[in-house]
């Protein structure tokens, strides 16, 4: 909203480069969304994670 | 009364010692007490923010023009002048926008029909946001409709007399009212008999999308869920709550807008735009961590996502049409004195 870039749009471009984790961590969850708990997905999140840290730094 | 001179004479005659007195009081509630739901504070804060950047406002206001558009169409249909009109809940005034538009009536058998804005003598936009209801208060189209900017103090007490309005209109902000009964109520004691009310709000499963994929995401990351997606009225207690307020000849429709968006963010982003975002009293405060908006991107676009990588979210828009009570309207005739037999009809053709 402001003049200056948003922190919101660098998070957004930073994830799009995650497509890939993201689908696969969207697919461990979706495969059984009734029994979801906490860190049912922990494997995959940490990599969609990691990915999104190591394109924000890049950017 | 009585039982206030009872509790004196029983202190008085049957109590020995003062240190075991119990004093009760009997309260009489001025009505029954409303269930709270939304920060009405907040509401009014985030539109004066989203109204401040008036550019980006502007940007997203396609659905609440498009929703004021349609609903001021179903205005078509009633052949009549509408000396005084109320738009209740104005928002940045997007119904006195769709009443300027030329040509309203698709009819193709008559080329050009003229605004919606020659049948009405004066429009009083009411909100409580000084800054979205003047922000669009040197366009022109404001010089095509005799338009009154009124700032509320609150939208749930509308400060009008009985029996003012020809018209009652509101698109798109009822969903956001605490007391909605009181208010409809309210709506129909300030109309003049026989005159309608038209109103759109969003109801339903409007954003299911982005409430089940962030409930996924909530509950994954961490372990609960918070609510991030505002109660809704369905289409089925519309009809109730317009009856109780007292409205006859009633009409509710509802249409499903589906909107695609590139990610989950521009979704959001838009929907702080619009003053869209969430009121809810009970909701967690401060923004949603980077964790749950990573993992709901992830989860919204595999459980709901299009084939060509958009993000569809749903707003399903309740339109509602009532009327206030006249001795001279039509009225439904009683139970059991129907004299023609349907099934002949339907069978004769």
């Amino acid at each position: 909203m402001t003049p200056r870039s948003r922190p919101i749009k660098k998070f957004a471009v930073a994830v799009s480069h995650c497509s890939g984790e993201a689908s696969l961590y969207g697919k461990c969850i979706v495969t059984d969304y009734d029994g979801v708990h906490k860190d049912k997905c922990l494997r995959e999140f940490i990599k969609l994670k990691d990915c999104y840290l190591a394109a924000s730094r890049k950017a | 009364m009585q039982y206030l001179c009872r509790c004196k004479n029983f202190h008085e005659l049957a109590v020995p010692t003062p240190q075991t007195f119990r004093r009760t009081y009997a309260i009489h509630a001025a009505s029954a007490p409303t269930f709270q739901v939304f920060n009405r504070r907040t509401k009014w804060l985030q539109k004066e923010r989203a109204a401040s950047h008036v550019e980006l406002s502007r940007q997203a206001d396609y659905l609440k023009d498009e929703v004021a558009m349609r609903l001021c169409e179903r205005l078509l249909d009633i052949k009549r002048q509408f000396p005084k009109v109320l738009d209740l809940g104005a928002n940045s005034c997007n119904i006195a926008r769709a009443l300027t538009r030329e040509n309203p009536d698709p009819d193709p058998a008559r080329p050009v029909s003229p605004p919606l804005a020659t049948r009405i003598g004066e429009l009083v936009a009411a909100d409580s946001s000084h800054s979205l209801l003047y922000r669009d208060a040197d366009l022109s189209f404001n010089d095509a409709i005799n338009i009154t900017r009124e700032v509320l103090q609150d939208e749930e007490q509308l400060p009008y007399a009985p029996a003012t309005f020809d018209l009652v209109m509101s698109s798109l902000s009822l969903h956001w009212i605490n007391d909605l009964p009181s208010v409809l109520a309210q709506i129909n004691n300030i109309l003049k008999p026989d005159a309608p009310f038209l109103g759109a709000m969003l109801g339903g499963d409007t954003l299911y999308e982005l409430r089940t994929s962030l409930q996924l995401a909530d509950q994954e990351r961490k372990g609960g869920i918070s609510p991030h997606v505002s109660p809704l009225a369905d289409v089925r207690d519309v009809g109730g709550l317009m009856q109780r307020a007292g409205f006859k000849l009633l009409t509710v429709d509802v249409e499903d807008i589906i909107v695609d968006y590139p990610d989950t963010f521009a979704l959001m982003e838009d929907l702080q735009c619009m003053a869209e975002g969430n009121a809810i009293l009970s909701r967690e405060m401060g923004p949603i961590s980077r964790d749950v908006l990573l993992a709901n991107e992830g989860i919204y676009r595999e459980l709901h996502g299009n084939a060509d990588g958009s993000l569809p979210a749903t707003f399903r828009v309740i339109y509602m049409i009532g009327w206030r009570e006249s001795d001279d309207q039509a009225k439904p005739l009683p139970r059991g004195s129907g004299e023609v037999n349907l099934k002949d009809i339907l069978e004769s053709k």
